[in-house]
């Protein structure tokens, strides 16, 4: 036969321990959370690097980047036709609707799109949730660094082609 | 059927039976779940859980959607376990397209399910006894979860859906150092959870309410299709993870926790001692991916298409059986895929269980049928 | 009202209300998990002023709307944000309740919960991390601090006049 009270003595030795140590509160709006670059908080775009290849527009799972462009002649001296360019006239996402998957940024095949840990957009009106081109550039700014892989591992894909490129210009 | 209420001095000693109804917004019941019950005074006389009001079509949705983006919506309908259900997707489809999965990311894969199951259960553990009037064992709860949801947002961007399963394995090398801030995680949390377990695991009044409360027999739990810790505490002694193993639990000794009173404390015990045995095996898992180099994904075609026929892919849900029957035309995307949830079964015992109890007892067997109403209603 | 109250008791009358929201949690998803996590000790919210005990709507000012609001569970919300008294406020938490988000092409849920009823502050994300409730916490805050209110609370516009007819009971 057990003692009676002798869980409830359990707990508040658990409640009297825990009072001797130090809070595990997160300071926030004074300190600013440590993040990991990882972290998917919103999407950063490089816009010189966006081609207008519509890929990320196509492969989002809510369709929630819009992208307009027109096409310019660009007369390269020598060549016998003047080359065709996409101009991008704007690049917006609404962040009302995006669900953070990041295929987008997966699918980008020239980086123009980055995630970066910053959360702080809430806005009064949902119609301030559309970032527009200028908006997401804004962001480019909080783009951390990618954390080194696992060594046992493979490296990422950048690397393994940023390695390849300066083997071939060495050659 | 026509009844007739007479009150007043002809009425003797019969009551009306009262049509209570409890939810879809209440705080005790976790969620949306609606419960109609007929109460003859305290007692309940019968109970018709309402269940739908979290339906959000995923199943149409998905028949819209690429394998990626499905990945992505999968891991939304069981929000507390969103690893397991992207696994339960990926290994549908894998073995529908006959991929095999290199060593690491399948090492890899069984730590992440493990941790995920660490984390549905402390929210269970946290959320029960609040229900029943414990406030403090949920705060001890969370402390622990941010440290496993700290390590995993690491690895994966997300703090509850990761998106870090893709056909083929994962979607990129954890960072490095990752598997030793992991195991160190681990540690820490297993360091801890004694405190949650001495709050409330023998708490006197904790007893009062759970023992030899809403006792589910074996019989009836197999006959609805229960499954995961509730039918564990049973005595339903059914594992996939030992019994069908998928991933690398066939190369581990996977400790299958059970209890045979199938009583409220029963199914809370099995959950915080499932709690130790998870860490323990994602600890040896770890340790595994540590040995192992190389890749964690295949390459895979520009344009993913499951060939035709259809394959059945079921997974240990940390609620239970989770099921995926996956039916492909040879398409972009799936013909159908149906979702058999742990949740949804769970919960149709409740109009077995909760007939004849009493409306406080009603709050603690609710609370310890351990479902997310997103994986009812899907 | 506002010409009734003069600007001292206005201010004292704001700074009231913004620190202390009652807070209701319409728990319907995935979000309600991240608010719980903002309510416990590690993001503690009640470190700004939002108490996390009001026993229903009828003693809330505040109504987080955490998750997907389906067609079925539309008329609940409505309604409980009706029992709420004046003045209340409404935070819409994550992308679900925003406009449908993942759900935005459902056949089952609404696509917004400002179709129903007022949204004073929108915080996105999938679900948004506790840092972000935070941070939409204080904007509201920043809100009610310049509000004109006067002692009946603000006036508002008619839900009727929002995009979308509220869902009525057939």
């Amino acid at each position: 036969m057990e003692l009676p009270g002798k869980g409830l003595v359990k707990g508040l030795a658990v409640t009297l321990g825990t009072l001797t140590q130090r809070t595990g509160t997160q300071q926030y709006p004074d300190v600013e959370p440590d993040l990991p670059p990882r972290t998917r908080g919103v999407i950063a775009l490089i816009e010189e690097n966006c081609t207008v290849c519509m890929l990320c527009a196509r492969e989002c799972p809510d369709w929630c980047i819009y992208i307009d462009s027109h096409k310019e002649e660009v007369v390269v001296p020598g060549a016998a036709r003047a080359r065709q360019r996409n101009v991008l006239d704007r690049f917006a996402i609404d962040f009302s609707l995006c669900m953070y998957c990041g295929i987008c940024i997966e699918v980008c095949p020239f980086d123009a799109l980055h995630w970066t840990p910053e959360f702080e957009y809430a806005e009064h009106d949902i119609r301030d949730l559309l970032h527009e081109k200028d908006r997401l550039e804004e962001w480019v700014a909080t783009v951390p660094a990618p954390p080194a892989h696992d060594h046992r591992g493979e490296p990422a894909k950048e690397q393994t082609a940023a390695a390849k490129r300066s083997g071939q210009s060495a050659v | 059927m026509t009844s007739e209420l007479t009150v007043g001095t002809g009425a003797g000693l019969d009551t009306a039976d009262m049509v209570l109804n409890i939810g879809p917004q209440h705080p005790s019941t976790h969620g949306v779940l609606r419960l109609k019950l007929v109460l003859d005074g305290e007692r309940v006389l019968s109970a018709e859980p309402i269940i739908g009001y979290m339906h959000r079509g995923a199943e149409k949705l998905f028949e819209v959607r690429d394998y990626r983006q499905i990945i992505m919506l999968a891991n939304r309908h069981d929000w507390l376990s969103a690893f397991c259900n992207e696994l339960g997707v990926v290994l549908a489809v894998e073995r529908l397209m006959g991929i095999e999965v290199p060593d690491r990311a399948v090492w890899l894969r069984t730590a992440l399910a493990e941790l995920n199951r660490v984390l549905n259960h402390l929210m269970f553990l946290g959320s029960y006894p609040l229900e029943i009037g414990a406030i403090t064992p949920v705060f001890y709860a969370f402390r622990e979860r941010e440290t496993i949801q700290a390590v995993l947002e690491e690895a994966s961007g997300g703090r509850m859906h990761y998106m870090y399963n893709r056909v083929g394995g994962l979607k990129e090398e954890v960072p490095a150092g990752w598997t030793t801030r992991a195991r160190t995680a681990i540690d820490q949390v297993r360091r801890r959870m004694p405190d949650l377990d001495n709050l409330i695991r023998r708490n006197e009044i904790f007893l009062a309410r759970t023992v030899g409360v809403g006792v589910l027999s074996a019989a009836d739990a197999a006959a609805y299709g229960a499954s995961g810790p509730v039918a564990r505490a049973s005595g339903l002694d059914f594992d996939l993870r030992r019994d069908e193993p998928y991933l690398a639990y066939g190369a581990l000794d996977v400790p299958v926790v059970t209890r045979t009173t199938g009583d409220c404390h029963a199914r809370f015990e099995v959950l915080l001692d499932q709690v130790y045995a998870s860490l323990d095996l994602a600890q040896t898992c770890l340790d595994e991916v540590d040995k192992l180099t190389g890749p964690v994904n295949v390459r895979l075609p520009k344009v993913v298409k499951a060939p035709e026929g259809h394959t059945y892919a079921w997974t240990e849900n940390p609620l239970g059986i989770n099921g995926y029957y996956l039916v492909s035309h040879g398409e972009k995307t799936p013909w159908r895929l149906k979702l058999r949830t742990a949740s949804y079964s769970n919960v149709q015992a409740l109009s077995k269980l909760l007939p004849g109890t009493l409306v406080p007892d009603l709050i603690a067997i609710l609370g310890s049928m351990f479902f997310v109403v997103g994986d009812v209603d899907k | 009202m506002g010409s009734v109250v003069g600007d001292p008791i206005k201010f004292v009358l704001n700074w009231g209300r913004r620190y202390s929201l009652w807070v209701f949690n319409f728990g319907l998803a995935c979000c309600a998990i991240e608010f719980i996590a903002t309510s416990m000790g590690r993001h503690d919210f009640m470190r700004l002023g939002v108490i996390p005990f009001a026993h229903g709507p009828r003693q809330a000012d505040l109504m987080v709307v955490s998750g997907t609001v389906t067609d079925k569970m539309a008329p609940a919300v409505k309604r409980l944000y009706d029992q709420m008294p004046e003045p209340k406020y409404v935070i819409s938490f994550g992308a679900c309740s925003n406009c449908g988000g993942p759900y935005w092409d459902s056949y089952s849920v609404t696509k917004g919960v400002d179709q129903l009823i007022p949204v004073d502050v929108y915080i996105p994300g999938c679900p948004p991390r506790p840092e972000a409730l935070l941070h939409g916490i204080m904007k509201l805050q920043d809100k009610i601090a310049g509000e004109q209110s006067g002692l009946g609370g603000v006036n508002r516009t008619d839900v009727k006049a929002l995009t979308a007819p509220p869902v009525r009971r057939p």
